[in-house]
């Protein structure tokens, strides 16, 4: 029974990134959640090839297991055969312990070694517009073995400086001065690991582990390197591309709109016929 | 005796002065006190400043209506039902009020250490972030770390080597110090005490570092029900100084087990208030002229009964989600 994946015009953009998402995800690995699309890529994983994997969300349900997609991380539908129900202070415990193997976020802004900001856009002493701020960004970046970005690709978006370091990347900034050093420098006996990928509209991108920059992985189905490149103000690396991205399976596109989102809440149904 | 901690919303809102810090339960759109704000923002209040381990819809409320100067947190939004705090974003961008920003584990150790008595909280997130930048410290730029107000430390933060396993930089983050928390349970006791079903977020250190603790409950219920389960209970009964019953107090934020966020209202409400005009209409249309049962009667029973929560699954199975 080998994979029968779906063809182009069957899905959307929104279910590549789920499926590509949730390929990231390891078996009996503990991952650390945001609300939206990492969500449901989580939830696929759990329903796919990662049956124990253990979910905790940051307003306090750990190892839940959902039936239904929930609106917000807060969402009653969180503790559905959830192991626990507490709050922040047991969920940031566990990611500052070092429990957590893998965090998914979303982001605004990122740079080539992954700094992530969601503050503000703009000066931050005077900015054009003010985001959500942190939220547990940082936090889970800095404490998981390994996060996932998943983002809108736009040119303005993978930029040289983000307006504001909100969470940290592969070379961070060291204070008072802040020059910027490798983050194991900085994170000693707390250093884990860091951003591992980031999972854009246009392609799938890493770290090098060496220099902390990023590079070009696979493009998503109809996208050029050249293309991708042009799409970056970063000088980005597409010397190593392995291919293109793998497209969702027939039966990952049923769990996502029949059984995890039927409500659309975060991924369209793609028409079809 | 029994009543003694028993007051009115109205008489709630009183205990708030002008320049209070102030603190909330809940997460994001979950168990946030509004029927409290609402009435905040009827009787006028100013100056305040908020000390939240996450913003939501009461931030943007109040922030909107121009009763804060200093936010202290990390995020404000609606979730999926609006993007960012649209008020806080634009107070922000006019200079209109004061944000010092933390992450999220940082305000809630912050809060932690609040809760134990202790000065601060070390840690090691957010290591190499913007947060530290020492230029972003907007309570010093703003000249009033100098000691004077005694919910402001003199300090963001402070680096320090760790002095007892080696084991590199930490991040020394200052105790919240709060006049008043505003809870909102689903059950609280005649003498005070807590039970807050669901994930409780960050309300037992919450309601534990203020001065003064206000719990609005859907219901008060007798303290011997809630003593034969001591272990369901999440804040005992003397860190509690006045209750308040109100149902649907929570409204438009949902409370597990009871209600469902109102995802309509919250859109509804960050679409319209993008502008100062948008937020004054709003504020006329839905706060001002009416008490909490006014606000409910304008809602109305249809609504109200959509949002129930089905109590084997503890949320609604009427309402779509995402609406």
């Amino acid at each position: 029974m080998g994979k029968e994946y779906a063809a182009p015009g069957e899905y959307g953009l929104a279910d590549l990134l789920c499926c590509a998402a949730s390929r990231e995800v390891g078996d009996n690995e503990v991952v650390f959640a945001g609300t939206g699309l990492p969500m449901v890529a989580i939830m696929l994983a759990q329903k796919t090839h990662a049956p124990n994997l253990k979910l905790i969300f940051e307003a306090g349900t750990l190892d839940g297991r959902p039936p239904e997609i929930p609106t917000s991380v807060g969402d009653a539908r969180c503790e559905m055969g959830a192991s626990r129900a507490s709050g922040l202070y047991d969920a940031f415990s566990i990611a500052q312990r070092g429990y957590v193997d893998l965090g998914f976020l979303g982001g605004a802004e990122v740079d080539v070694f992954g700094n992530v900001n969601t503050t503000c856009i703009g000066d931050y002493l005077a900015p054009e517009l003010r985001l959500t701020g942190s939220g547990g960004n940082p936090d889970i970046n800095s404490f998981a073995r390994r996060t996932v970005f998943i983002m809108v690709h736009e040119k303005r978006r993978f930029v040289e400086n983000v307006s504001y370091i909100t969470s940290p990347g592969w070379r961070v900034k060291k204070w008072p001065e802040g020059e910027l050093v490798p983050r194991r420098e900085l994170y000693g006996a707390a250093y884990r690991g860091g951003p591992s990928a980031v999972i854009s509209t246009a392609g799938v991108f890493r770290f090098d582990e060496e220099s902390g920059r990023m590079y070009l992985d696979t493009c998503h189905p109809g996208k050029t390197p050249a293309e991708i490149r042009e799409l970056c103000q970063f000088d980005l690396d597409i010397s190593r591309v392995a291919g293109e991205t793998e497209p969702p399976t027939r039966e990952e596109l049923r769990l996502i709109h029949d059984v995890l989102d039927p409500d659309q809440i975060f991924i369209p149904r793609v028409p079809q016929g | 005796m029994s009543n003694s901690k028993r007051i009115t919303l109205q008489q709630a809102a009183e205990i708030i002065k002008n320049g209070s810090s102030l603190t909330f339960s809940g997460f994001t759109i979950w168990r946030r006190p509004m029927a409290i704000i609402f009435e905040l923002i009827r009787q006028g209040r100013t100056g305040l400043h908020l000390i939240e381990v996450n913003g939501g819809p009461q931030t943007e409320f109040l922030v909107g209506a121009g009763c804060v100067d200093i936010w202290e947190s990390c995020w404000v939004g609606h979730e999926l039902y609006g993007k960012y705090g649209a008020n806080l974003s634009r107070r922000v961008g006019n200079g209109e009020i004061l944000v010092e920003d933390y992450s999220h584990a940082e305000m809630m150790f912050r809060f932690a250490a609040g809760a134990a008595g202790a000065p601060f909280s070390a840690t090691q997130t957010s290591l190499g972030t913007d947060i530290h930048n020492p230029a972003y410290d907007m309570l010093g730029r703003a000249g009033l770390r100098d000691g004077n107000n005694p919910r402001i430390p003199r300090h963001k933060y402070r680096f320090v080597d760790d002095p007892f396993y080696g084991a590199g930089q930490q991040v020394l983050v200052p105790a919240a110090k709060v006049d008043v928390a505003v809870m909102c349970v689903q059950q609280v006791g005649e003498e005070g005490t807590v039970r807050v079903a669901g994930q409780y977020y960050s309300d037992p250190e919450a309601a534990r570092t203020a001065d003064i603790t206000i719990v609005m409950a859907e219901e008060i219920v007798p303290e011997e029900y809630l003593r034969r389960e001591a272990d369901r209970n999440t804040t005992p009964s003397f860190e509690v100084n006045y209750i308040v019953e109100c149902p649907f107090g929570a409204h438009p934020t949902g409370m597990f087990g009871r209600y469902d966020v109102d995802g309509a209202f919250l859109k509804d409400f960050y679409g319209r208030t993008r502008s100062q005009e948008g937020f004054d209409d709003f504020a006329k249309e839905w706060i001002h002229g009416r008490d909490h049962l006014g606000y409910l009667d304008k809602l109305g029973w249809p609504r109200m009964l959509k949002l129930k929560a089905n109590t084997a699954l503890n949320y609604s199975a009427r309402e779509k989600k995402g609406e």
